[in-house]
């Protein structure tokens, strides 16, 4: 059973389209990466998944039933923009949210703490949602996500905004509630930052679904042809036949090799060259193509002629 | 229906917890309060207590004046009398006015024969002073018709009877027995739902901007439909006025019930507020709260900031500006055509017909059928403001126009 099941979904406000027949599932217990640029429609599908919209055509099915709002109390949802009420109090708030998820008021009390202890935010529980930083306000509503223990945990672009250090902590969040057998989808424009994290995931572009399956089907399909070099000293091994080109920044370099179909390239020729011009290499690596090099090379050139999907905030 | 009573109790609890909550429910009786007192405090006033002096050689009719002036029913003055003048008497009077002894005297100059009037000149010490002015005057009419009927041979009894005031006897009037006080409260009333409707109209528009602009409301519906949240702001904010009413509703029953009004100012005004009016107070107060909330929802819904809501709030005024308006002619004739009709229009019924409830007689057939009308109104306002704020919500950035705002009522 699919924990998440979109078939042929659709979606239009007015002239735009903001959906395109859109199909994709997310199994139990996978880490689902919904990415694409800015206005590609990720909000729009994670709004029809959770009902504040309906979908023009098309089928959501939620923990393999069609949609419907009672399913609502075993799903977590962090809407892009954040929001809380800024004159309540931490720890009102968060029973309040939890109590619209369905907990009651002294178990929804003991989990807020629990958590405002995990992610050392105790200080926080007394005082006003206005005076509190930004980080912190993050980690409220990160909070007020996860308190009534959902199985689907939904996340839309959860690290706009977060630093590193709390982006590092809501990762290893996400993390462990994934060991702990919830199903977690979130969506993001940086592919960069999720690669590692990922299982799955679907990547959209103007509306429409242009990859999508596992993250190691996905990488295992393209040939290993990226080379990453630290190097200093004579770079004329550059010149090298097997190089189709190359990017430098000054001491990092990445090169992607010629490819022949069937043919796995060959990096050691390269190696050896460089070696033989005396260059100093503190860091030689032959890998895949990195999945925004993937989503560029899937779309062609990424052009942005998609300029107006801002009313919305698609 | 568990969703809308936690949002209804969040906001209904946060409201009330508010120090401007706070204020306003102390301030605003203090000021109702203060004003009735002060009014009655004033009318107690213009009883005029001044020190004067009398001047005549006609010592009887200086006499009856001082009489007249002293233990008159609107006067409780201190009147000397200097009868008959000296030569230095004008001297000394200005030297006592001078000295603020005395608030004035009164030279009386008698008339050379009976059909000229006597001459009479007041000297106050402030010109301003025309309680003490009118009551002089008053009196010396009063003196002199006594005078004058006695003079043609008339009883004393006879000039005492026919000088008695005239009472109008209005107890027969049915529930207006105290018109002139149950016209105020019905007055107090009126502007009282006119102004929570409006304050607590425009808090519910309020409320639904905040949460626009702090993006709360998508972690809400995640959870729950935009018909709970709205019906959820609705109930609390609601609750909230009513509290608030019920607290001043209560503290002038009790004002004016334990006469404390009546002692504190000597004389015998109150309030009076019948079961019936408060009754239907409530009733109305609550279909106009619910009419103009659910308009103010859909305004709030529709824009994206205060600015935005001002301009739109003409929506929520006009209408009840429009009852304020008819009062003028509401008012001579509560029971007229255009006061019936007005009380139909659904927007006006809230108000007009309350007002109509307290002063005049409409049937049980019209009060029935004008709250059937305004609910079959709620209902479709309800419907349409539901809608509009489903999507409205989600909107932010341009303001809507006219053709997006009925293409969002075909959204399902």
């Amino acid at each position: 059973m699919a924990i998440v099941e979109l078939q042929n979904v659709c979606k239009a406000y007015g002239a735009k389209i903001a959906v395109d027949n859109l199909s994709f599932r997310i199994e139990p217990g996978t880490m689902f990466g919904l990415l694409g640029p800015n206005g590609s429609g990720k909000t729009s599908t994670i709004r029809m998944m959770i009902g504040i919209t309906v979908p023009d055509s098309g089928t959501i099915q939620l923990f393999g039933k069609p949609f419907d709002r009672s399913v609502l109390k075993r799903v977590g949802y962090l809407p892009e923009e954040r929001g809380l009420y800024k004159k309540m109090k931490v720890m009102d708030q968060l029973v309040f949210l939890g109590q619209l998820h369905g907990l009651d008021a002294i178990t929804a009390s003991k989990r807020a703490h629990a958590w405002c202890e995990r992610l050392q935010i105790t200080e926080a529980i007394h005082k006003k949602t206005e005076d509190l930083s930004k980080g912190m306000q993050q980690k409220i509503q990160f909070i007020s996500t996860l308190l009534h223990e959902p199985d689907l945990i939904i996340m839309d672009e959860p690290f706009s905004g977060l630093d590193p250090v709390n982006a590092t902590l809501l990762i290893d969040t996400l993390v462990d509630l994934r060991k702990a057998g919830k199903t977690i989808l979130f969506s993001t424009h940086r592919m960069d930052q999720v690669e590692k994290m990922c299982d799955q995931i679907a990547l959209i572009h103007q509306s429409k679904l242009v990859l999508a399956g596992s993250m190691r089907e996905i990488k295992s399909q393209y040939p290993r042809n990226r080379v990453q070099m630290n190097v200093t000293g004579d770079m004329s091994f550059l010149q090298h036949p097997t190089i189709e080109c190359y990017k430098d920044y000054s001491g990092h370099v990445e090169i992607q090799l010629r490819t022949q179909p069937g043919v796995e390239p060959d990096a050691q020729s390269l190696l050896a060259d460089a070696i033989a011009h005396g260059t100093h290499i503190s860091r030689f690596e032959v890998t895949e193509p990195t999945l925004e090099e993937i989503f560029i090379e899937t779309v062609g050139t990424v052009t942005e002629t998609n300029p107006t999907g801002g009313s919305l905030d698609a | 229906m568990h969703n809308v009573w936690l949002i209804a109790k969040r906001e209904y609890f946060e409201r009330i917890r508010t120090k401007s909550f706070l204020l306003m429910t102390i301030a605003i009786p203090l000021l109702m309060g203060g004003g009735i007192l002060g009014g009655a405090m004033v009318g107690h006033k213009t009883q005029s207590n001044s020190h004067i002096a009398v001047v005549s050689s006609d010592l009887q009719m200086a006499t009856d004046l001082q009489t007249e002036l002293e233990h008159g029913k609107h006067t409780k003055m201190v009147v000397d009398i200097i009868s008959p003048p000296g030569a230095d008497t004008r001297k000394v009077l200005d030297g006592e006015l001078a000295d603020k002894q005395l608030d004035g005297y009164l030279w009386i100059t008698p008339a050379s024969n009976s059909h000229v009037r006597p001459r009479f000149l007041w000297t106050p010490k402030s010109r301003a002073d025309i309680v003490t002015r009118g009551a002089i005057s008053e009196a010396l009419r009063t003196v002199m018709t006594t005078e004058t009927l006695t003079h043609q041979g008339m009883d004393k009894n006879d000039v005492q009877l026919l000088m008695q005031p005239v009472e109008l006897d209005s107890s027969q009037a049915g529930k207006n027995d105290d018109s002139e006080s149950a016209f105020f409260s019905a007055y107090v009333l009126f502007f009282l739902m006119y102004f929570v409707i409006m304050l607590y109209g425009m808090n519910v528009a309020r409320s639904i901007i905040e949460e626009k602009t702090s993006r709360i409301f998508e972690v809400l519906l995640a959870t729950i439909r935009p018909e709970e949240m709205m019906a959820g702001k609705v109930i609390g904010v609601g609750s909230v006025g009513l509290t608030q009413v019920g607290i001043w509703l209560l503290t002038a029953i009790l004002l004016t019930s334990t006469s404390l009004v009546a002692q504190a100012t000597g004389s015998n005004f109150h309030v009076p507020l019948t079961a019936m009016q408060i009754v239907f107070f409530v009733v109305f107060f609550l279909l106009g709260y619910l009419l103009y909330s659910s308009i103010a929802a859909a305004l709030g819904a529709m824009t994206n900031s205060e600015q935005e809501l001002q301009q739109l709030n003409m929506f929520l005024v006009m209408p009840l500006a429009l009852c304020m308006f008819s009062l003028s002619f509401v008012i001579p004739n509560p029971d007229g055509a255009a006061a019936t009709a007005i009380s139909f229009i659904p927007f006006c019924t809230p108000l007009i017909m309350y007002m109509r409830i307290s002063m005049g007689h409409p049937s049980w057939f019209q009060i029935g059928a004008s709250i059937l009308l305004m609910i079959a109104t709620i209902y479709a306002v309800l419907w349409l403001a539901s809608r509009i704020y489903r999507v409205g919500i989600l909107m932010y950035g341009k303001k809507p126009n006219l053709p997006e705002i009925l293409r969002w009522l075909k959204y399902s």
